[in-house]
Order: structure tokens, then C-alpha cells, then sequence
């Protein structure tokens, strides 16, 4: 990591002497050993060596920014020239800025060095339990990797952070069987800094290969009819994916098309709705430390019992709009939804009509957070029943109406390593049949 | 251009196994104009090596972002213990890949790499046309993006190549206010295959199709919520395209089938009327190139057309090397990697439906009741073959005539099935290219298609 210092401290230095006002740098590596699983069959061991230098500078106003991957001393030179020239053909716009230093810190975090050797045999052991438990599936595709990943971010109000972190990440997506009939394909995943549990016990991987062995008879839906969406954790994760993006992400507020621009501080969503961005929480494996501004990251609530708190916009839009900076920018990785007190089982035997749906199939929702797409892996719910799984099924609402809409958020939550989140049901959505 | 370092690295490779050596340099120039405000303003450039081993049934990979004669020795021979590591752990029983005919396909050229200055002049020309001449816009977004990806590659057996793809594009996205406020979008995008400097000359050249844009977006903003419900419809070529690509392209890549995609048992069955076709297509098509041409891929495979649908028989599949030996098929150039640090996957190239013998106008004056569908943002699709698009443009077809401009809606259907409702198809194929196909590695792809008269879900409000 020193030598990483070294070198962002060579390229700050030549940023000024370009001519930057203000300047910043992100410099790394990372080697990543990954085993793949293709059809069924594994088929690819890789390793990959790889750097990056990001190089950025503001002079007069005018921002530019340059990536190479590789950061000798030849390259950095060159690159902090080509970073002004970028910069000198830019606007300029008083709203660009970078960090100021708070305090310097070493991050070392996760686990650095990988085990291969035992790594195969967890996947292994992943292939063989799948094949005894669940006969069904057919692992369409299985990518475990682990990352060792080393960054200094510099800049020239004198911030100088280093992380060094390492993790295991699995992903899966697999479909279930039968002759010639199939279900829809289904992914599953998560990451994690330790061997020791088996990966079938990990995230929410068993319930998943369980849920989709039984989609392979699906029926369609008759008519029309307004009902509960009841939501695993992994498409809540998606649907608040696209709330955070339409309502309080940089594009949305820049261009003044969030519906809550001008909510903060009010109520937006349900009571129960308490929604943090949380790198920090013990859960989470390897959240940012620092930010891609070069802050100390922080946990924080960008909804708090349904009150707006926060935006999660970064330096340059909070100074475009005059709203406060996000502590991690716009970065909202690692979420953590508030549990609520029903159990999953209460929740579904409560509700008459509604719909449980694995995954969404639709575009981005509009800007006014209007949506509509394919319940995938989905089920009917009747009369407090799981009924039947569906196929070509519909489902349309608003995304903000939705997030006042809350009909119940259960006790249990799936943590995955990168986000920790409950089953979510909301009221008013539509769902129609072909 | 990139400096041949691999081909005289042959000496080193093994016997007994097929070995790939790949240089390759993956440039990216960026401008983003949000609301007048330059956002985005970005130089990346990506260059390695790598090396893939297949031995006994499997794969081994290694690459580095460095490019000199030790970084190519060293991932080669990363790949071969990696290829060991696999073999010894996971091993098939199995020899090498059939042997393909060998040769050279030398297609780079040298290409410009504009100053930063000419995109963001480029993209600043169009913002302030914008904003003199419609300033009731809610919002405008200009975004240029100039890619070029060079390749050059050393096999055992087969093509070695020298390859160069440039791509240029213009997405211009207006968002107007529907009369109670509410924001509607819809963009276009200019550009194809070439740099930038070549593609892009005069911004007042883009000015017409903005006047365009322009006028059917406030459309737009005063159109009506489609409603739900099984209708027979006009897909535009852009959603023909999509159709190819998303719910049936990727159902026939080879390792889908091989995952238990809906082609696996539709192999010689009617999978669409008589009147669709379907070719992957890797150069040339109609007499003319494609928007996105491969000579050869990145296994040394010589690049042929796949034929996929054959007057609605379901005739072939899209292969690697090993998925080719497996299903007993020729394999056409189908294996491509985005980057030098990405091993080859199976990827489509330039996959079209074949027009046929209708006009539009008859094709909308045959609709009673239904919809003309011609904008889309986004596509997805199950192996099923299951789809959904979303629908960012479009009209009502009311007796024969088009009536109302819609909002945005959502189509769905299953591909094999929804293809043997189409009756009647278009004369003309468009073509699109600026996007990104996404499959563990993003890759540019060019799909097309003519218009088509099917039937289709729409998802309605």
C-alpha cells in the first residue's frame, strides 16, 4: 500500500504542476480468483491481475477526468497531462469540488488472501447439495470469485486514505426441470469473508432453489385485479433500487424530476419505512470505508419512520441544488430496510388477494415513478394461501404511492453481505393476466 | 495500433491442448450535457493480455493489464496451470476441440482518437440548440459516447486475427410535463459504426430528427395509458430487433441451451410462421455491411452467418468451439470477449428478422383495433422465452388509421409462441447497434429487424 501512496501522491503532484487548482487521484489493484460452472458442469478457473489510476483535476472551474489501467511512472506523467487537456476543453461550473481532509486513516478489512484450494471445495460441496436436495435445478451458471482489492484515494487539500480488503462473492442462476417443461431462470446470491458455513446456508440461497423447483407448473391468471405485491428480499432490493434512483439520486434531483425534491424533511412513505445506507454495519462485507469523493464513510438514514432524511447525492449536485451532500455521496450500496414485528407466514395468511414476485421484469420506471412489467417466479396469494405459481403475469403501480402503501414488512430479513433486508407487501398494486 | 506480441509466443504453447493468446486495448471518450451542465467528462483506456488453456474438458484463464513479452509468457503460463488446476479437479476425459481451417484475418486499421475538445463541442452545439428553441422543456440530457475495441489474437489451431471495432452515438433524452405535471421521456440516438471525427461533422445535421423528438415528446406528454390486454399490434423494426435479440437470440446461444433454455427441445420444430426468418449475421447482409462486423472471433473461428429460424423451423444455434462439438454443429464465430481481462462467451453479432413483402401503411390500415409500437428503452427476456420490452412510443391503431400517442407501457409475450402469430411483415429493416448486450461481460451488439403484425400482452395501467 505504501508504494500505491507513493504513487498518488507522484500523480497529485503532477496535476499541479499542470496547472490543477484542485486535483484527485484513485489508484489500485485487484486479483481475483474465479471458478465457473456452466450448464450444469464446471468449466473455468481464472485469475486476473488488473490496476487502475483515475486521474481528476479542476482548473478554472472546469472539470476533467482520465482511467488508464496501469499506473507506472511513464503512464502517470502522461496521464495528468492528458487529465488538464480533458479538463481545459470542459465548462466551467464553480459547482465542482473535491473532499476536504478530515483525517487520514489505513483501512484493512474482509479477508485478503484467498483460499483456493478450499474455495473449490465449498463449490463443490454447493453442486453436490444441489444435486441431492433440490433434483430439479440445473445450474445454469455458477460464478464464485475471490477479490483482493487494494486503492489509495489522494487529493489536494491532503486526504490520503488506503483500503486493502478482500471478500468471496457467489453468484447463481439456475432454472428448475422437468422433461421438457422449465421454470423462468432465477438468480441468487451473496458475499461473504469466511469458508466456514456451507454455501447453501448462506443468503437466501436454499429458500430460492426451494421457491423455483416449484415453478415449474405455472398457470395463467384470469382477469384483472388490484391486490398485495409481496416482495422477497432480493426484489425489494430492486424495487428500492429504483425508488432511490427516481426520487433521490443525482440524475433525479439534477434534472428536477425526483417528486420528492422538495420533501425533505416530510413525510413521504409509510411510518414503518426506516431505510439506511449502511457500509459500516458488522453484516456487510467489505462496505466502502471511503467514498468516491474521498470521505470517511459513514451509516446513515436516508428515510427514517417514513420522514425523508436525507438525499443521496454527491458533492457536485448538493452544491448544483443547494441540498446537503450525502455522507457517501451517491453511493447507496449496502441498505438496510428496518424489520417490522409479523412474522412472513402471518403476513401471507392475512392477505385475500395478492401476489408473491421473485423478480421484476420491466424497464427502468418513468421518472414519475410509474412502473409495469412481468412478475416473474411468481405466486398467487388467495384467501391467506399461496395458491399456484403464474406465468405471463403483469403488475403495474407507482413507486412512490407505493412507498405509502405499505401493507407489512416481516421480522425475518436475509443478509447477504451486501445489503440486510426483510420481505416487504404493499397494497394498491395491479396485476392482470394475458 | 497495437504492436503484434503474441503471434511469435506460438513456440510456447503446448501440445495436446488449444491455447489462445489475446492483446487488446478497449478505448471509452465520454461527455454528458444534463440540463446545460457538463456532468460527465470522461478518458478511459483498458489494455492487457490474456491467455485461455482448454485441457481435458476445461478452461483455464489468466490475464494482466500490462502488455510486453514477459506479461504475455507470464499468463500463458497462468492459463496452463489454471487449465491443470481444473483438469486435475474437474478434468472430462476429454481431447482437444475439433480442428477448424486455419488462416489470418487483418482487418485493423489504424483509427483517429479525437481531442476531448471536438465531443464536448459537439455535445454543447446540441444542448444550446435545445435549449433557445424549446425552453418549456422539464429537462434535457445529451450524452456522446465514442468506444473502439482492438484485438489481436494467436491461436493454436484456426484464425489468427487483428481486429479493430469503432463505435460512435448521440443520445439526446428530452423530458416534457404532462398537463398535470407529471414528466414523460423519450430520446433518440444517432451514430453507428466509425470514429466520431468521421461520424460527426456538423451538429446541424442532428437538428431535424431533434425538431422531431421535440414534437413527439409533447405528443407524448397529451398521450393516453395503453390499455391492458392481449392486441394485435405493429412492432416497429427497433422492437423487432429487440424481439430477435432478447427472446430468441439468446434462447439459441448455445450454452443457454446447454442450461436448459427453450431451444433445447425445439431444435427442427415450427417455432414461428412461415414468413420469419432469422440469421445471425457476422459481416455482410443484403449486399452490405453490418453495423457491427467480425471476420473472425476471438477462439479463431472464420466468422459465417448463423441461420437460427428458417421460414419458422428453429434450424441451428449460435456455438462456441466446445458447444459446437457437443451439439454435433459447425461453429460460426460466435465466441467474443469485451475486454482483455474476459474469457470468449457465446454472443450474438448482428441478429436480425428478414424483411419480407409488406408496407407499413397496409400493415396499419389492416389493424382494427390496436397499437403501433415504434420506441424502446429496455428489453428483457427468460430462457423460457418469455419477454417483456418497455414501450417509450407509440399510437393507437383505431380502423385502419393512427390515433392517439401512448404513454409508457409494457409489452410481453414468449417468443416461440407470440412468432407464430405474425401475419404480415415489412419490406424494410432497421437496424440498431448502440447499445450493450449484457452477459456476465457487456458486448456491442447490432440487432434489426422489419416491421411486424402479431399479437402481444400489453401491460396497460
Amino acid at each position: 500500500m505504501e508504494q500505491l501512496k507513493k504513487t498518488a501522491q507522484t500523480a497529485i503532484a503532477a496535476l499541479k504542476a499542470n496547472g490543477a487548482d484542485k486535483a484527485k487521484c484513485d489508484v489500485g489493484y485487484s486479483i481475483t480468483h474465479e471458478f465457473n460452472v456452466d450448464g450444469g458442469e464446471f468449466s473455468l478457473f481464472r485469475t486476473l491481475f488488473d490496476k487502475h489510476l483515475v486521474l481528476t483535476a479542476i482548473k478554472d472551474g472546469k472539470k476533467g477526468t482520465v482511467r488508464q489501467n496501469r499506473y507506472d511512472e511513464a503512464t502517470v506523467a502522461s496521464l495528468a497531462a492528458a487529465c488538464l487537456d480533458t479538463a481545459a476543453s470542459s465548462v466551467s461550473d464553480p459547482a465542482w469540488d473535491i473532499a476536504p481532509l478530515t483525517e487520514n486513516h489505513d483501512f484493512t478489512f474482509g479477508v485478503v488472501n484467498g483460499d483456493q484450494e478450499r474455495l473449490f471445495a465449498r463449490c463443490r460441496e454447493l453442486m453436490d447439495d444441489v444435486a441431492s436436495r433440490y433434483p430439479k435445478i440445473l445450474m445454469e451458471q455458477m460464478i464464485v470469485t475471490h477479490k483482493e482489492i487494494g486503492s489509495v484515494h489522494a487529493n489536494t487539500n491532503g486526504v490520503l486514505q488506503s483500503e486493502h480488503c478482500g471478500y468471496y462473492s457467489v453468484e447463481l442462476m439456475f432454472s428448475a426441470h422437468e422433461g421438457e417443461k422449465s421454470s423462468s431462470f432465477f438468480s441468487s446470491g451473496f458475499m461473504t469473508d469466511h469458508l466456514d458455513t456451507p454455501f447453501i446456508d448462506c443468503g437466501s440461497v436454499a429458500a430460492d432453489l426451494a421457491s423455483v423447483e416449484k415453478q415449474i407448473d405455472t398457470e395463467l391468471l384470469d382477469g384483472k385485479f388490484e391486490g398485495v405485491l409481496l416482495l422477497p428480499p432480493a426484489a425489494t432490493n430492486a424495487f428500492l433500487y429504483y425508488s432511490l434512483s427516481n426520487f433521490v439520486g443525482d440524475g433525479a434531483l439534477l434534472q428536477g424530476t425526483s417528486p420528492w425534491k422538495d420533501q425533505l424533511g416530510k413525510v413521504v412513505a409509510d411510518p414503518a419505512i426506516t431505510l439506511t445506507v449502511a457500509p459500516l454495519d458488522d453484516r456487510m462485507v467489505c462496505g466502502d470505508r471511503v467514498t468516491s469523493d474521498g470521505l470517511i464513510a459513514e451509516n446513515y438514514d436516508i428515510l427514517r419512520d417514513g420522514v425523508l432524511n436525507q438525499f443521496a447525492i454527491s458533492q457536485y449536485v448538493a452544491n448544483k441544488t443547494g441540498l446537503t451532500m450525502a455522507p457517501n455521496g451517491a453511493s447507496t450500496g449496502n441498505l438496510i430496510l428496518k424489520a417490522g414485528e409479523r412474522s412472513l407466514d402471518e403476513i401471507i395468511a392475512s392477505i385475500d388477494r395478492g401476489i408473491l414476485v421473485g423478480r421484476f421484469s420491466g424497464g427502468n420506471p418513468s421518472s414519475n415513478g410509474d412502473f409495469s412489467g412481468v412478475a416473474k417466479n411468481s405466486f398467487l396469494i388467495e384467501n391467506g394461501k399461496i395458491t399456484k405459481a403464474l406465468s405471463e403475469t403483469m403488475i403495474s403501480g407507482n413507486l412512490a404511492t407505493m412507498m405509502q402503501n405499505l401493507y407489512a414488512i416481516s421480522r425475518e430479513t436475509v443478509s447477504d453481505g451486501n445489503s440486510v433486508l426483510p420481505y416487504t407487501a404493499f397494497r394498491g398494486i395491479t396485476v392482470s393476466g394475458k | 495500433m497495437l504492436n503484434d506480441l503474441v503471434t511469435e509466443k506460438k513456440h510456447l504453447f503446448a501440445d495436446g491442448v488449444n491455447t489462445e493468446l489475446r492483446a487488446q486495448t478497449n478505448l471509452t471518450r465520454g461527455v454528458s450535457i444534463v440540463n446545460g451542465n457538463l456532468t460527465g467528462n470522461i478518458r478511459n483506456e483498458n489494455t492487457g493480455v490474456s491467455a485461455r488453456v482448454y485441457a481435458n474438458g476445461v478452461y483455464g484463464f489468466s490475464s494482466t493489464a500490462e502488455y510486453s513479452d514477459e506479461a504475455v509468457t507470464a499468463v500463458l503460463k497462468a492459463a496452463s496451470e489454471n487449465a491443470a488446476f481444473m483438469a486435475t479437479h474437474a478434468g472430462k476425459n476429454k481431447g482437444m476441440l475439433p480442428s477448424l481451417s486455419t488462416g489470418a484475418s487483418l482487418t485493423a486499421i489504424d483509427i483517429s482518437d479525437p481531442e476531448q475538445r471536438v465531443y464536448i463541442e459537439y455535445a454543447k452545439a446540441l444542448d444550446a440548440y435545445i435549449a433557445e428553441k424549446y425552453p418549456t422543456l422539464l429537462a434535457r440530457v445529451i450524452s456522446v459516447r465514442a468506444d473502439s475495441m482492438e484485438k489481436v489474437i494467436a491461436v493454436s489451431n484456426g484464425f489468427d486475427s487483428h481486429s479493430v471495432m469503432p463505435r460512435s452515438y448521440v443520445y439526446v433524452v428530452l423530458t416534457a410535463a404532462t398537463p398535470d405535471g407529471r414528466p414523460v421521456e423519450l430520446y433518440d440516438v444517432f451514430g453507428g459504426y466509425g470514429t466520431f471525427d468521421t461520424l460527426f461533422q456538423d451538429p446541424a445535421a442532428c437538428y431535424a430528427r431533434i425538431d422531431t423528438l421535440y414534437e413527439r415528446i409533447m405528443e407524448k406528454a397529451n398521450g393516453v395509458y395503453a390499455e391492458a390486454g392481449e392486441k394485435t399490434v405493429i412492432l416497429g423494426g427497433i422492437l423487432s430487433g429487440m424481439l430477435a435479440h432478447e427472446a430468441v437470440g439468446h434462447t439459441v446461444e448455445a450454452d443457454l441451451v446447454l442450461g436448459g433454455s427453450v431451444a433445447a427441445h425445439a431444435l427442427h420444430r415450427r417455432v414461428a410462421s412461415d414468413l420469419v426468418t432469422m440469421i445471425d449475421y457476422a459481416h455482410t447482409a443484403f449486399g452490405e455491411a453490418v453495423p457491427l462486423p467480425i471476420y473472425a472471433d476471438d477462439e479463431g473461428t472464420e466468422a459465417t452467418d448463423a441461420v437460427l429460424i428458417e421460414n419458422g423451423i428453429l434450424t441451428g444455434y449460435m456455438n462456441s468451439r466446445a458447444s459446437a462439438e457437443h451439439f454435433g454443429m459447425t461453429p460460426t464465430g460466435n465466441a467474443r470477449a469485451y475486454n482483455f481481462s474476459d474469457e470468449p462467451l457465446i454472443r450474438m453479432r448482428n441478429t436480425a428478422i428478414l424483411p419480407g413483402t409488406s408496407k407499413l401503411e397496409d400493415m396499419i390500415a389492416s389493424v382494427e383495433d390496436g397499437y403501433y409500437f415504434c420506441n424502446t428503452n429496455n428489453g428483457q427476456a427468460d430462457t423460457t422465452g418469455e419477454f417483456m420490452f418497455g414501450v417509450t412510443g407509440g399510437y393507437e391503431i383505431k380502423n385502419g388509421k393512427l390515433g392517439r400517442p401512448i404513454l409508457d407501457t409494457t409489452i410481453s409475450g414468449v417468443a416461440f409462441e407470440m412468432l407464430q402469430t405474425v401475419d404480415m411483415v415489412s419490406d424494410e429493416i432497421v437496424w440498431a447497434s448502440s447499445g450493450m448486450c449484457g452477459k456476465k461481460q457487456p458486448m456491442p451488439v447490432g440487432m434489426g429487424g422489419p416491421a411486424l403484425r402479431c399479437k402481444v400482452t400489453v401491460g396497460g395501467k
